[in-house]
């Protein structure tokens, strides 16, 4: 048993230094957190330069009509339907654009490189892209505003001066809110959790858990975080190790936060299968199809997320005023169709709203 | 001629001792990991988590019983994992669509021998060396999952479905399913014609071709076997949550592959036993189950899982140069 003691001991101590340094909870990263303020109120924008790239010598795409290539992260996923379904919608509002959308059946960033480079080869008027990696994708999208063709990012970003514009789910403090308030709301401030998230070192939501941290440390200092458990995206070693956290904590335990689509609707099943509903509450990011059996029992009563529909749509609508010359650099606003106004934030990102509650009562209207 | 069957039966034998010394090793560590971990927190023992570590990883278990068949016959099979989501959803899709639950369950093992056996007539017969074959299968099945379930998820399950989640004799039943079976099949690899053929295909072809033995119909046997057991980690794993993915757990195969490895199976063909591989697959959950209880960083996890295969496939290369 002695090598499990001396990794404890060591486990122990850079547990023991990494609190010296910081006081983020294990999975989150180390960059600057901004929580925003308990009551609810708007974070204070702060005009930032714009920071994103210009096409070189594009022609003047002004009202006319443009074909686009959609290259998500992958296809064949719900969440990336849901965000090709928002652009085909607006690409039939505005009915000057042609999309089809294109990407590789695992979330595999070389697949992707190629898959945009044929699209750049053959020509193409605008490129919607989700970044598998944002430093790998960067050359082939420089090359694409290069050949003049406009590029907007959504849902994942690349490196600012690969493309124009990216438009953001959500931010960071935005989602952590959302999910710290739906745990808070069912175990009260004093609560104590666990989180089962993909990697400790996912970009996404290391980023996440540090603000959710920051947020928690300022609006509900009584709650008490337990620990972080990895569980990649597979749902039965998501379903496992939140049984292992239920087994572990027992009566000490009344919350699990799911960081990804996959671990929270396995936590909602570990907490339904060990006959811990009413006892744990279950909150996380997924996707309203995947909860709908456990918000139809009343085992989790809510599931944080964008709308994804919304999110495809407002990145075509802005691909669009991009290309027609009404969303320039140093512009504070964007008008992006039934979604009104959107903000610009941090230069050159949109902000597409305040993160989605789905409850009993909601989810039945979406199908992603 | 008659003594390179001899010759090449007792290099088998001392190769099984020698393999039989790695299950041992993964056991001694199973047994060292519950007691160590048992002092922290008692709750490790308790039946709730030795429930997730053996029953929640069973479907593993049970897919590696094929792996290790295929894998001691000298091949390799990459696309089990693609196979495992593509007959989960076919169960998924069957029961919804209110077919016999019987006739749901029975549909994956049938459809997976179907699918093995004719990949492993293409291997055997058609010469395609099985690592190209499988990864071909593996963005088949993979791609056509995708086309076919369009993404969607299978959340409207009849509450008859769910197999994995009852129990028999008090003990979950994935348990009971993962138990039977290894031990079946290892007793079955160990006594019967058959299962000995695989042990001497893989250890020296030539001689098992001058002793009368058909090389390829033990290839097509193989696989289809491996279809068999891919079918019924197929049950287990679409039974055993509310809702089945249209997609595959990232690496399922690879999980699958290095628990064989991890076993005391060969990667080079001819050695190994079920028995190993079903141990180190709950060695892994085990492991990741007392990393928890014990709070030591998930970093270290996968250090620990990939120094415990560089260590193993040393030892195996060490072993074939001593024998040699």
């Amino acid at each position: 048993m002695k090598p499990v003691f001396h990794m404890a001991v060591l486990a122990g101590l850079m547990s023991a230094s990494s609190a010296l340094a910081q006081s983020a909870w294990t999975g989150g990263d180390d960059l600057p957190t901004n929580p925003l303020p308990c009551d609810g109120s708007p974070a204070a924008p702060a005009a930032l330069p714009y920071d994103g790239a210009t096409p070189a010598n594009a022609p003047d795409r002004a009202g006319q009509p443009i074909t686009v290539v959609d290259v998500p992260k992958l296809v064949g996923i719900g969440y990336f339907n849901a965000t090709s379904k928002g652009i085909a919608e607006a690409a039939a509002e505005l009915g000057n654009m042609t999309v089809t959308t294109d990407g590789p059946t695992e979330a595999n960033i070389d697949d992707q490189i190629t898959i945009l480079d044929n699209y750049i080869t053959q020509g193409v008027d605008g490129i919607l892209f989700a970044a598998n990696d944002p430093v790998a994708i960067a050359p082939v999208l420089r090359k694409a505003l290069e050949a003049g063709i406009n590029v907007v990012g959504y849902d994942a970003n690349a490196e600012p001066d690969a493309r124009q514009w990216f438009v953001n789910q959500a931010e960071f403090n935005g989602v952590a809110k959302s999910l710290i308030d739906s745990l808070v709301a069912e175990t009260g401030p004093e609560g104590k959790f666990a989180i089962v998230t993909s990697t400790f070192t996912t970009p996404n939501q290391a980023r996440w858990i540090a603000e959710m941290s920051a947020y928690a440390a300022q609006c509900y200092p009584q709650l008490e975080w337990l620990e972080t458990v990895e569980a990649q995206e597979d749902n039965i070693l998501s379903f496992n190790q939140a049984n292992t956290l239920l087994t572990k904590y027992g009566e000490d335990m009344n919350g699990i936060i799911g960081m990804t689509s996959v671990a929270t609707p396995a936590a909602a099943d570990a907490v339904t299968q060990s006959g811990n509903c009413g006892k744990v509450a279950v909150v996380g990011l997924a996707t309203p199809n995947a909860m709908k059996p456990y918000l139809a029992s009343g085992c989790v009563k809510s599931a944080v997320l964008w709308n994804p529909v919304d999110l495809g749509y407002a990145a075509a609508q802005v691909l669009r005023a991009a290309a027609d010359g009404t969303l320039t650099p140093g512009d504070t606003s964007v008008q992006a169709g039934r979604l009104g106004e959107l903000q610009v934030i941090n230069g050159s990102e949109i902000l597409l709203g305040s993160p989605f509650v789905f409850t009993q009562e909601n989810a039945g209207e979406f199908d992603f | 001629m008659t003594a390179i069957p001899h010759r090449s039966s007792q290099g088998r034998i001392g190769r099984a001792l020698v393999g039989h010394g790695q299950v041992l090793v993964v056991l001694g560590a199973i047994i060292a990991l519950f007691i160590g971990v048992s002092f922290v927190n008692a709750r490790f023992l308790s039946p709730a988590n030795l429930t997730t570590i053996f029953s929640g990883n069973a479907y593993i278990a049970v897919a590696a019983i094929g792996m290790t068949m295929v894998i001691i016959t000298g091949h390799i099979d990459v696309s089990v994992g693609a196979l495992i989501g593509v007959l989960a959803t076919v169960a998924g899709t069957l029961a919804v669509a209110g077919w016999p639950m019987w006739l749901v369950w029975l549909a994956p093992l049938v459809i997976g021998v179907a699918v093995n056996a004719a990949a492993g007539w293409l291997v055997a017969y058609a010469h395609i060396p099985s690592i190209v074959l499988t990864l071909g299968l593996l963005s088949i099945l993979k791609g056509g999952l995708i086309v076919v379930t369009g993404g969607e998820w299978i959340t409207d399950l009849p509450p008859g479905f769910f197999l994995a989640q009852r129990d028999v004799f008090g003990l979950p039943l994935p348990l009971v399913v993962m138990t039977v079976l290894t031990l079946a099949a290892a007793w079955w690899m160990a006594h019967f014609r058959f299962g000995r053929t695989i042990y001497a295909v893989g250890s020296n072809l030539e001689a098992a071709r001058a002793i009368g033995i058909s090389v390829e119909r033990t290839t097509v046997g193989v696989f289809a076997l491996h279809g068999l057991f891919a079918g019924i980690s197929a049950v287990l794993f679409a039974t055993q949550l509310t809702t089945i993915q249209s997609t595959v757990p990232p690496n399922l195969e690879l999980v699958i592959i290095t628990a064989c490895v991890i076993g005391g199976v060969s990667i080079l063909g001819g050695v190994g036993t079920v028995i190993g591989a079903a141990l180190a697959t709950i060695f892994f959950a085990t492991i990741t189950s007392a990393m928890i209880f014990t709070n030591v960083s998930a970093y270290w996890l996968r250090a620990v899982i990939g120094g415990l295969i560089l260590i193993t496939v040393l030892a195996d290369v060490a072993r074939r140069r001593g024998q040699a």
